[in-house]
């Protein structure tokens, strides 16, 4: 349709979203290797060559090295928590036969993913606040010992992951009941009826049935795992105390715009994409063969 | 006999697993929504109160003399300004970009078409961190640090989703309605204005939303080009206030200010729940 006219109106129709994308996205993704070879200076507004050097310092840089544990530390936590335990309350959540209280519990879930990550960060400062926050106050009602949380190098980054959960788990939560909810009666009722108990139709049936979701969840929970929680990160902690809840996005921050550093904050996001990269091929790895699409 | 007592033991037991997950269920809502209720507990009690410890979830002498004290502490004003002017403008701009591309990648033949879709919607999987250090660069060369416009400008190019979004809920639109439209003499403009739009209103609505609070939310960006205090958004104020008060330990005008940012993207919420929800869904499935 739309034969003849239609072609040139169609490239007009695309043309400013592929303008855009490739002026803001694609062109810095490049840029950004060629800027991971160079040193701008911010106030000369130089560039100068530095050939690998930025990888090389970066790798060496023992602050590098805890970011990238602790980054590790995040996906390995917050990835897998991000799934099971969202995924849990959607089967919990699918056993309500209610309505409207199925759906008064999807949207307090669901709340904490419309709050920003610096209004979650400074309610849950307060909340941390070691001297009359609310955590420490309600712990010594109860009889429990009360913590330094966020100024606690053994737990400032449990802290983060954990405000990084709460603010994170209704995404994926609403997106399970919504495909649990959309899995075909007869095939549940087939199941039912050759006598399987709840869990061997969730493992069997339901969660095999809903895979392609688990797969879309588990690909952007990576990505909000490695991109956004820097938020929270710079809210809470600063990445502290001594580093120990920075992240990579957090060390580039810091490197770029508080020591001025671009060459080697670059080379770090090149390391990112790169991480990001691999992560996602093993997730399509994984789906391959174990997604089953109906 | 012992079928019937079966039977009741089964009913008890079906009974006892009903309540163990409406506590379970109610128990995450509690933990999940408490935070924000103190933060609204904390902005209504006097700020002398803040200090004493206390684990009550109404206020003592509620007030709103926080707010009032926000206002005067940091320009919150300018803040909720800067914040409607760069959301309103992104989700605009995602919009006018995205309704008329999503209208070709749908209804039109060119060639090229699938290679370029998948150009656009590849941008999804980009963390934006890669793009941020030569953007920072050539928003501080050509003179817009320290603007709303180098909020706003690269803000809207990560239009993906909403492409993709769209050109789904376009597919939608019946081919014959569009041809009857071209029989009628409509150009492709016009067949998009009189019948896509107006056919696909909800889903228009859903992402306008959707791109408002992501707008709204946005952290890392601003805070790298706004500088000045007056010309912060809210969501990058708020870190700036946190960071002052912790000498200043004005907990209840913190928090009030927090209630302030969270009010619209809650309203919004309250209003188009069903909008901002089947937006996020839609996202998830395939």
């Amino acid at each position: 349709m739309f034969a003849l006219q239609g072609r040139y109106a169609a490239w007009l129709f695309v043309a400013p979203a592929i303008l855009l994308v490739a002026v803001f996205i694609y062109l810095p993704m490049v840029l950004n290797v060629g800027v991971s070879f160079y040193d701008w200076s911010v106030l000369r507004n130089e560039f100068t060559w530095k050939g690998v050097e930025n990888y090389l310092s970066t790798l060496d840089n023992i602050d590098f090295r805890s970011a990238f544990a602790n980054t590790a530390i995040y996906l390995a936590v917050l990835v897998p928590a991000q799934i099971a335990l969202p995924l849990l309350l959607a089967f919990l959540m699918l056993r309500v036969r209610n309505r409207l209280l199925v759906r008064a519990y999807r949207a307090a879930y669901f709340i904490p993913t419309i709050v920003s990550f610096s209004i979650a960060g400074v309610v849950w400062l307060w909340m941390f606040n070691p001297i009359v926050g609310f955590l420490n106050t309600f712990f010594e009602a109860i009889g429990l010992q009360s913590h330094r949380w966020l100024n606690d190098p053994d737990m400032a980054l449990w802290c983060v992951a954990a405000v990084a959960f709460w603010k994170g788990f209704g995404l994926n939560l609403i997106l399970y009941a919504a495909a649990l909810v959309g899995i075909p009666r007869e095939v549940v009722e087939a199941a039912d009826l050759d006598g399987a108990g709840p869990w061997t139709r969730a493992l069997r049936i339901e969660i095999p049935m809903i895979s392609p979701t688990l797969f879309f969840t588990g690909v952007t929970t990576v990505l909000i795992v490695m991109d956004e929680i820097v938020g929270v990160v710079d809210v809470l902690t600063e990445g502290g105390p001594y580093n120990s809840s920075s992240n990579l996005v957090y060390y580039l921050y810091d490197r770029a715009f508080r020591q001025f550093n671009f060459g080697e904050a670059a080379a770090v996001a090149t390391l990112i994409i790169a991480i990001v990269a691999v992560a996602t091929w093993l997730q399509f790895r994984a789906f391959e063969r174990y997604v089953h699409y109906q | 006999m012992s079928t019937t007592s079966k039977q009741r033991k089964g009913a008890a037991l079906h009974l006892a697993s009903r309540v163990a997950i409406h506590v379970a269920l109610f128990a995450a809502v509690v933990v999940t929504l408490f935070p924000l209720l103190w933060m609204f507990t904390t902005a209504f009690t006097p700020n002398e109160l803040t200090f004493r410890r206390n684990l009550g979830l109404l206020p003592a002498q509620p007030t709103i003399a926080n707010f009032v004290a926000a206002f005067q502490i940091q320009p919150v004003a300018y803040w909720l300004l800067n914040s409607v002017i760069t959301s309103v403008a992104i989700a605009a701009g995602k919009m006018l970009v995205a309704i008329p591309a999503a209208f070709a990648f749908a209804h039109f033949r060119f060639r090229g078409r699938d290679w370029l879709f998948a150009v656009i919607v590849g941008t999804m999987t980009i963390p934006y961190v890669v793009t941020l250090i030569p953007t920072y660069i050539a928003i501080v060369r050509l003179d817009l640090y320290n603007t709303l416009a180098g909020v706003i400008i690269p803000s809207i190019a990560f239009c993906g989703f909403a492409i993709f979004f769209l050109r789904q809920s376009f597919k939608v639109v019946p081919t014959e309605l569009l041809e009857a439209g071209v029989i009628d003499g409509a150009g492709p403009l016009c067949a998009l204005v009189s019948i896509v739009i107006p056919n696909t209103l909800p889903a228009i609505a859903s992402l306008s939303v959707l791109s408002f609070l992501s707008a709204w939310n946005l952290y890392l960006w601003p805070h790298l080009i706004l500088n000045d205090a007056n010309m912060k958004t809210l969501s990058i104020g708020l870190k700036l206030f946190a960071t002052n008060q912790e000498q200043l330990q004005q907990w209840g005008p913190l928090m009030a200010t927090a209630v302030l940012g969270l009010l619209p993207a809650l309203a919004i919420f309250a209003f188009a729940q069903r909008y901002v929800m089947d937006a996020f869904v839609h996202s998830g499935i395939k």
